[in-house]
This record gives structure tokens, C-alpha cells and sequence, in this order.
């Protein structure tokens, strides 16, 4: 545990020793059980960002645990995609970005000198709002990547892996030769998905991936994030409070660059602890 | 859109809270009509449950509505629930009225009531905890809903006395065994009105706080 752990009630099985049936092994193992910690992945400690002279995130300490989805939620211009955008210094590119305090990944500083932001990226995928494939064949658009970074295995192999693992191979696996630009717009964000795991990074990052797409491909994008993070840790940026709900494990609210909270999302969404946070969710502000 | 959904929401609380008035006031005729030989009470009673099955059921659709159309989260979502949930038990307790009423026709019933101390105590005491329920209910206040908790115990004492009275008397008594029968469901629908009064406190105490009291011992 590089930055700390936490303790949750978790469930082992035991109904192979009861006799109980497969639906109730599962209400068994999800009620009770021993306690699994948690490892932690990604840890802010103090963190702010400054864009120039405007401070865009203020002294955020906030623990991202792995293979979990945590959101985050806040309006617009309170700095979430900043924060996200942090972790794997995609805000490098700004200029007049700063940061003080800590960005830790696996314990190790985000911005030390020492830190590579090309293999921070490799290990820190991220999926953005629009999809955004390379104007190449679908196959070209998962293998490139994977390509450029010598893979070594078979990559024939690596793509369908990739593809079914995005929920995507069903789709595409009798036009992989076909121009990524063809398929529509959830496809196209479920191949950019496709794309970031291919090579093989601990972290998703995504942010806002499905403000452009319709409420089925949406749909098929959430139960694709509640299937990836068996595998990956997810970092979810989105404005829309009814999908941090649906797909996060926990759900951290921001407001005017300060974390105002951060809980299970289903104490979020029901009992939050910080007024600021029950009249945000509710919409009586924001 | 929120404006809208909070505007909508009022609407259903009014809705809640005058079935809950029309509730309380079933519960006080049930009451008067034990200890009066007036059956217009008792039939008012009777009379008034159609009316109150069909506040249920509308409260009930609105709810389930306004739900399903907005999907609230925090306390927005905690008040569709509290109004779900009391509006079960204000019909229950509307049921329990009726059953007091109609036991209250048979003479006997009356006669022994009079003789009763412990029912005539728990008439005011029950009133009074579903009053405070309602208050509670109404203005958001968990401290009185709190109060309410306190005084179920009372109410269970009271009840376990006269139990032990019919035993105690019935077979001696001058009045035939239907009669003491009659008398002790009076009291059990008065102890279970109590009861629906408390899982009211208990949640306007999770509406206000977010505090799950139920199944939990009172101090």
C-alpha cells in the first residue's frame, strides 16, 4: 500500500459450504464477509493548480483506490477536469499551468523531475469527450499505440482482445480494415477506449466520455465502465449526476476549485454530509 | 426543471399531509365512539375509509411519478420515500379506525369501556403520540418525532394491563366473552395505531437527519 489503506466490509462466498443458491451466494457475499482493504493508486495530497494567476483547484488531498470507479462531480469551471487532467499532466500542454503540493502515483510524484510524462501517460490512459480516433482502420487505431511502444506479443491478438474488452469486437471484427471515421459515434468512443487499454495502463482517466453520445450508447458506454474496472482503475469527470450515480463506487464533489466531499456514491446521493453537496445534487445550485 | 420538480413535490406533500389530517380525525371519532351511544360517529368512520383507500392509491401513483420522471437523489429523495412510506401507514392506521368503530357498535363494548380506566387512558395517550406524529411530519421537526419514540413504551405497558385484565376478569364478568373479545381488539388497534405512529417519527427522523432508528433500542 504505497499511500495508506482503508478498510471496507466485503464479501467472500461462502455458499459452496451452505448449499445456498448462486443468487444467494451472491446477496451472502455482498452483505457480509471479511474486510478487503483498499490499495490506493492515485493520491493528491494539497494539491492546486494555477492558471497563471487564477487558482483552477485548491489544496485538493483526495485518495483514488483501485479497481474503482470514482467520480467526479461539480459545475462547470470548478475545476474536476483540471484536477483529472493533472494525473497524467495533460495540463503540461497549457500555458502558464502550475502546481504545488503533491500528485502521487503508486507513491512516486507525478511531477518530479525524474517522472516521465510519456510513460506516466502509458500507464494513465485516458478517453476524452469527443471521440477522437486517428483518421486510420479500426485495427490501425488500436495497434498503433501498442506499435510505437515495441510490443512484442501478437498483436492480431492484442487488438480482438482489446476490442471485446471495449465491448466493441461483436461490432467491428468483420471490418477491422474499415476507417474508424465510419462507425458511429458510441462505437467510435468505445474504440478510443479500446485504443487507451491496448496499452495496458493501470488507470482509465475520462472525462465526460459520453456528453456526446445518445442515451443507448451512453448506456453501453456505463456497463462498459462497470466491466473495466475488474481490470483498471477509472477516474469518471461528468455532468451528469444520474451516470456518476449509476457507474461510480464513490463520488467526490467539487465547487469553485475546493473538494467540498467525497463518500461512497451511495451515501452521496442519498444522505450527503455537506449541504453544499445536497443542493448541488439536487439541483437547487449548480 | 428543479423549480418545477420542488413545485410538484409540495403538491404532494399537501396531499400527505391532508390525508394525514383526515386520518387523525377518523382516529378521534373511532375514539369518541366507544364512550358515546351516538353509532353517527362510528358510521362516519366506516364511511370515510373509501375516501382515504383512494388518497392512498393517488399519493401512492404521484409518488411512484414523480420518481420515476426525475429520479431525485439526496433529500429530495428521502422525502418521496418518507411520503411512500407514511402514506402506508396512514392507511393502516385509517384501517384501525374502522376496526375501533365497528367494535364500538356492540353496547356491551361501551359498557365496558366505561368500566375500563386503562382504556380510557390510552384513548388520549394514542391521539396525542399520532398528533405529535403528524406534527412531526408536517414541519420536518425530529425532535418531536424523537418524542414520539419515547411514548411507545407507554403505550405497549398500557395495553400488556389490559390483556391482563380481560384474563384476569372475563370469566366472571357479567358481560358475555364476545363482549371482553370485542374489547381487547379496541385496544390492539389502538396499541397498532401507536405503532404506525412511530414508524411515522421514525421516518421523519431519516428524512431530517439521514439516521436509520428503526430496530434500534430506546433509551
Amino acid at each position: 500500500m504505497a499511500i495508506g489503506t482503508q478498510t471496507v466490509m466485503s464479501g467472500e462466498a461462502r455458499g459452496a459450504r451452505t448449499g445456498l443458491s448462486a443468487v444467494a451466494q451472491r446477496a451472502v457475499s455482498n452483505s457480509a464477509g471479511g474486510a478487503m482493504p483498499l490499495e490506493v493508486v492515485i493520491a493528491t495530497r494539497d494539491l492546486s493548480i494555477y492558471y497563471g494567476s487564477f487558482q483552477a483547484v485548491k489544496s485538493v488531498s483526495l485518495d483514488f483506490f483501485k479497481n474503482q470507479v470514482t467520480a467526479i462531480i461539480g459545475p462547470s469551471g470548478c475545476g474536476k477536469s483540471t484536477l483529472l487532467r493533472s494525473f497524467n499532466r495533460m495540463n503540461d500542454f497549457v500555458p502558464g499551468v502550475r502546481v504545488s503540493g503533491e500528485a502521487l502515483f503508486r507513491g512516486q510524484n507525478i511531477y518530479a523531475p525524474a517522472s516521465d510524462p510519456v510513460e506516466l501517460r502509458r500507464r494513465i490512459g485516458m478517453v476524452f469527450q469527443k471521440p477522437n480516433p486517428f483518421p486510420k482502420s479500426i485495427f490501425a487505431n488500436v495497434a498503433w499505440g501498442a506499435k510505437i511502444n515495441g510490443y512484442v506479443g501478437k498483436i492480431d491478438e492484442l487488438v480482438e482482445r482489446c476490442l471485446r474488452q471495449a465491448a466493441l469486437w461483436d461490432d467491428v471484427k468483420d471490418k477491422l480494415n474499415q476507417s474508424a471515421l465510419a462507425l458511429s459515434g458510441g462505437q467510435q468512443q468505445r474504440l478510443c477506449i479500446a485504443r487507451a487499454i491496448a496499452l495496458e495502463p493501470e488507470v482509465l482517466l475520462m472525462d465526460e466520455p459520453c456528453s456526446a453520445l445518445d442515451p443507448i450508447a451512453t448506456a453501453r458506454i456505463e456497463d462498459l465502465i462497470d466491466s473495466l474496472k475488474c481490470r483498471y482503475t477509472v477516474i469518471l469527470v461528468t455532468h451528469n449526476m444520474q451516470q456518476a450515480a449509476r457507474v461510480s463506487d464513490r463520488t467526490a464533489f467539487m465547487y469553485m476549485g475546493e473538494l467540498v466531499e467525497v463518500d461512497a456514491t451511495s451515501k452521496m446521493f442519498t444522505i450527503p454530509s455537506n449541504p453544499r453537496t445536497e443542493e448541488y445534487i439536487t439541483g437547487r445550485f449548480g | 426543471m428543479t423549480a418545477h420538480f420542488v413545485s410538484q413535490l409540495d403538491d404532494l406533500m399537501r396531499m400527505s399531509l391532508r390525508m394525514a389530517a383526515e386520518v387523525e380525525e377518523m382516529v378521534e371519532r373511532a375514539c369518541d365512539a366507544i364512550y358515546t351511544a351516538d353509532e353517527a360517529f362510528a358510521r362516519a368512520v366506516v364511511a370515510k375509509d373509501g375516501e382515504i383507500d383512494r388518497q392512498e392509491v393517488e399519493v401512492e401513483a404521484e409518488a411512484i411519478r414523480l420518481m420515476a420522471l426525475y429520479q431525485p437523489v439526496g433529500v429530495d429523495l428521502r422525502q418521496l420515500c418518507a411520503v411512500l412510506k407514511v402514506n402506508n401507514d396512514l392507511e393502516r392506521i385509517a384501517d384501525c379506525a374502522v376496526n375501533i368503530a365497528e367494535r364500538s357498535r356492540h353496547l356491551e363494548v361501551q359498557q365496558l369501556a366505561a368500566q375500563d380506566p386503562q382504556i380510557r387512558a390510552m384513548c388520549p395517550i394514542v391521539r396525542r403520540i399520532l398528533r405529535n406524529a403528524v406534527q412531526s411530519y408536517a414541519s420536518g421537526d425530529a425532535n418531536i418525532a424523537s418524542d414520539v419514540l419515547k411514548e411507545d413504551a407507554a403505550i405497549d405497558a398500557v395495553y400488556g394491563q389490559i390483556v391482563r385484565g380481560v384474563v384476569a376478569q372475563a370469566r366472571e364478568s357479567e358481560y358475555p366473552i364476545s363482549a371482553h373479545l370485542d374489547l381487547l381488539s379496541v385496544a390492539k388497534n389502538l396499541e397498532r395505531i401507536a405503532d404506525h405512529a412511530v414508524n411515522i417519527a421514525e421516518d421523519v427522523i431519516y428524512l431530517e437527519t439521514g439516521t436509520i432508528v428503526r430496530h434500534k433500542p430506546r433509551a
